[in-house]
């Protein structure tokens, strides 16, 4: 063995020169190259190219390695086949380090500009892990290319698995295409108030590379696909208005009925009764009618007059009863009062009134209120507004007629929010002087709505 | 023994969203909510067979899809016992029934022996008529809620019967009536909760004109001429032969038919005898159809309503009728007697019209065939009340808010 160094020592010092030269020269070059690099990125400022040297500095001294083997290895005495293999090998090491340089660099740079687009955040880890796997993709068919294998069909089956994956994710693709258009048209924002073709509504608190989630009128969070959203009609009432001091939250009121068990056949007996019986017996007989005929026409009368009318026959009476505007009494103490003087008052002028055939007696009926917190709340004028289309006749019987008349706030519910949370006496005051005995009950709704929105506008 | 009936619903609650609206369902959700946790336990004297299972049928199923654990049990007894409870029923609807000691002592019994095979689990007992009303007698020992549900009209009750009941009836927590006018002298507070039509049923689904042409080429009818239709069993309380005489008022006048449909009770002796009256009275009027409709042929009776032009129902006597509201629910014109829930279902000349005579239905029929707009509306109307006030899901509210209201005696609750 010493014998065969001291004889071949030229051809092993030669190549480990050659190697350590290229080694020294790619020290060399990369000071210099680097220095220019930074020298130029300063001048323009570009924020990317930290990143750039960060990640090029290694594979930079890697590429003179290769180089500097690949060199050496030619000028040794080594046999064709084994320099060929050797070749392979190099060229598979050069192309895996350029396949991981590129991999870090375009997470890095992808990771800087995505952070600065608020929308595409969510989406950061999916557009990383696709251009990770283009990247790796295309770095493993050039090696196999290099190392000599078929890459056609590999390419082929490759291309196959990419139809069948958009194909599966087709759906997926749209909304994400969709997420980008909405992006770029600033169409729909963070904060806006919008209402969808299906009749939903809400505002908007997220914009994803799949859906934009809206918070509904009810609190619940709905997720609505770009795709959808971009294919219909989308009305945006933009940011919202201004926001109340307090929310005001919806209820509903239902009724069940309990029979007193008693009942009059004639006026006087009418009278007797009417004087005793609970304040929620007089507030189920003059709105009665209103809430169960409340597509009828409006200003229904009370049961006192219907009954007088059609049971007594006594027209006259019927009408002064029908006449009496429940409207213009604060309490139902003071309603009872003006509808017990007006029978007394007629009744001392004919005491000889008639009686009401058997089974046609009038039956005295209490209204048992069962109040329910609706999840309905309102934050603005437009969100009332909405909710206020979205609420059964239940929940608006209660804020105007039973909060006024029967809880005794002397004004309905909507007024007293809008002129002490909102500050808008004046809407308040309109609301306030409406007369909802006039109107059905979706007719008091639809006039609700329209004074509002013009309110808005 | 324990008889207790599993039932799988028909109809989803879903289902009746595009009737109701979305916040009625809602609403019945937020009720039922507060009955979580409370088992109601339904208690009757039959699965099948009568207006009482029929409700159950239906009900129990949807309250169970609110989440509300209603259950169904049935008491049992012989046929002596269902025949003096039928004499019962008889005499509460005010008809004179011979009811002798015997009869009474038998009831007792049979409730005796009840009381010691039906269990009691439910939080909320609710007994329906009077066949098991004498279950009370446990509350002393077990406690919990109890409710008496009177499907009968006792307006004019025997008073020897009611006042038997009663002994039993004043001891529940509460009564519920379907009519104001059924409401009793009682220590107990009484609700009135409605009867109701369920929209999805066979008898009042939306029928294809297809369907509608089939029946009435089925039955020989043809409708080249307004057509005036009764449903109802051949009973003289309907007035059968009343209809035809008002029938005849307004044919000298205005070309159209009559149809009288109906069927004959088998614990009706009568109705055979009044079937043939009527068909004798009609002879040789080509013009009035007598159908003889078997029982369960919902479909054909929905058929022929929708393809009436009015609807009467010219009852001389009723109880709560909720053929009205089947003949409303179809947007039709009705003229019905002023009599038992028929007034509290029509509004008189606002969802239909009224009479108290054979004159004054005729005078209606007029009204209504030269007016087709004035009838329309009238139609329009009935089927907007009906659906406020008479469909399933309002009976299911009023039940679910009366389990709530027998805790809380104020007259506003706040859930």
């Amino acid at each position: 063995m010493p014998d065969w160094l001291s004889e071949n020592w030229v051809f092993i010092a030669v190549p480990v020169l050659v190697f350590l030269a290229c080694y020294v020269v790619g020290l060399w070059a990369r000071r210099i190259a680097y220095r220019a690099f930074s020298r130029w990125a300063a001048a323009g400022k570009w924020e990317g190219s930290p990143l750039i040297v960060q990640v090029t500095r290694t594979p930079f001294l890697v590429w003179f390695l290769i180089l500097g083997a690949y060199v050496a290895i030619h000028i040794s005495v080594l046999d064709p086949s084994t320099k060929a293999l050797v070749d392979k090998v190099l060229v598979a090491l050069f192309v895996i380090s350029v396949t991981w340089m590129t991999i870090s660099l375009a997470e890095k740079l992808l990771r800087l500009y995505i952070g600065k687009v608020e929308r595409l955040r969510p989406s950061e880890a999916l557009i990383v892990n696709i251009a990770r796997i283009t990247i790796a993709v295309v770095g493993a068919l050039i090696l196999l290319d290099a190392w000599g294998a078929p890459t056609t069909p590999i390419i082929l089956l490759l291309a196959a698995v990419i139809l069948i994956a958009i194909f599966v994710s087709r759906d997926l693709l749209v909304n994400l295409f969709s997420g980008f258009q909405l992006a770029q048209g600033e169409q729909i924002k963070v904060g806006d108030f919008i209402r969808l073709e299906s009749g939903e509504s809400g505002t908007v608190v997220d914009v994803t590379w799949r859906n934009t989630r809206i918070r509904s009128l009810d609190g619940n969070v709905i997720l609505v696909p770009n795709s959808r959203l971009l294919q219909s009609t989308v009305i945006n009432y933009g940011h919202p208005l201004k926001k109340a001091t307090q929310p005001f939250r919806f209820y509903a009121r239902l009724h069940l009925k309990e029979l007193t068990g008693l009942k009059a056949s004639n006026l006087a007996e009418l009278l007797d009764t009417l004087k005793k019986v609970p304040g929620s017996v007089i507030y189920y007989h003059t709105h009665n009618f209103l809430e169960e005929h409340q597509y009828l026409t409006p200003e229904p009368a009370n049961d006192f007059a219907l009954w007088v009318s059609d049971e007594l026959g006594d027209e006259v009476l019927g009408e002064k009863l029908a006449s009496i505007d429940t409207f213009g009494f604060p309490t139902i103490a003071a309603l009872r009062a003006r509808i017990v003087g007006v029978i007394d008052d007629y009744l001392s002028k004919n005491p000889d009134g008639r009686t009401a055939l058997k089974g046609r007696e009038f039956h005295f009926i209490r209204s048992i209120s069962v109040i329910l917190r609706t999840p309905y709340v309102a934050h603005d004028l437009r969100e009332f507004i909405e909710v206020l289309r979205k609420v059964s006749i239940d929940s608006l019987s209660f804020h105007i007629f039973e909060a006024r008349l029967r809880l005794q706030k002397g004004v309905n519910d909507f007024s007293i929010w809008m002129e002490d949370c909102l500050g808008d006496k004046d809407l308040a005051d309109k609301l306030a002087y409406l007369d909802p005995y006039n109107y059905t009950l979706e007719g008091l709704r639809s006039t609700i709505i329209q004074l509002v929105e013009k309110r808005i506008k | 023994m324990q008889n207790e009936v599993s039932l799988q619903s028909k109809s989803r609650l879903q289902d009746y969203e595009p009737i109701v609206g979305r916040s009625c369902i809602e609403e019945l959700r937020m009720l039922s909510e507060q009955l979580a946790g409370r088992i109601v336990q339904n208690i009757n004297s039959t699965f099948v067979g009568g207006g009482v299972a029929e409700i159950l049928e239906h009900m129990v199923p949807l309250l169970n899809q609110l989440g509300v654990d209603a259950r169904w049990d049935v008491i049992r007894g012989s046929d002596e016992f269902f025949e003096v409870t039928k004499k019962f029923h008889n005499a509460l609807h005010g008809n004179a029934e011979k009811i002798s000691k015997q009869d009474f002592a038998l009831f007792s019994e049979v409730t005796q022996q009840n009381l010691e095979e039906v269990r009691f689990y439910g939080d909320i007992l609710f007994v329906h008529d009077p066949q098991p009303v004498g279950l009370i007698a446990r509350k002393k020992e077990i406690g919990r809620k109890w409710v008496w549900r009177c499907h009968i009209d006792v307006s004019n009750p025997d008073r020897k019967v009611w006042k038997f009941l009663r002994g039993f009836v004043v001891d529940y927590d509460a009564a519920v009536f379907s009519a104001p006018s059924f409401a009793q002298q009682l220590p107990i507070r009484q609700f009135m909760i409605t009867p109701s039509i369920d929209p999805l049923s066979d008898k009042n689904r939306e029928l294809d004109s297809g369907t509608i042409d089939a029946v009435l080429a089925g039955y020989g009818l043809t409708s080249d001429k307004p057509m005036i239709v009764q449903i109802s069993r051949f009973d003289r309380l309907k007035d059968p032969l009343g209809v035809i005489e008002a029938f005849e008022m307004v044919k000298k006048s205005i070309d159209c038919q009559l149809v009288l449909a109906g069927g004959t009770a088998t614990d009706d002796p009568e109705s055979e005898e009044v079937l043939d009256e009527v068909r004798k009275r009609a002879e040789g009027n080509h013009d009035i159809h007598i159908l003889l409709v078997p029982p369960e042929s919902n479909v054909e009776i929905n058929a022929l309503q929708r393809a009436a032009t009015i609807i009467m129902q010219k009852s001389l006597k009723e109880g709560f009728g909720l053929t009205i509201s089947e003949a409303l629910w179809k947007a039709k014109p009705v003229v019905a007697g002023a009599v038992g829930g028929i007034p509290l279902q029509i509004r008189n000349k606002l969802t239909g019209l009224l009479c108290h005579t054979v004159e004054g239905a005729a005078y209606a029929l007029r009204q209504l065939l030269s007016n087709p707009e004035y009838a329309r509306q009238l139609g329009q109307n009935g089927k907007e009340h009906v659906r406020q006030n008479f469909l399933i899901t309002s009976h299911l509210k009023d039940y679910m808010l009366m389990f709530i209201a027998l805790d809380q005696p104020s007259d506003i609750i706040h859930l």
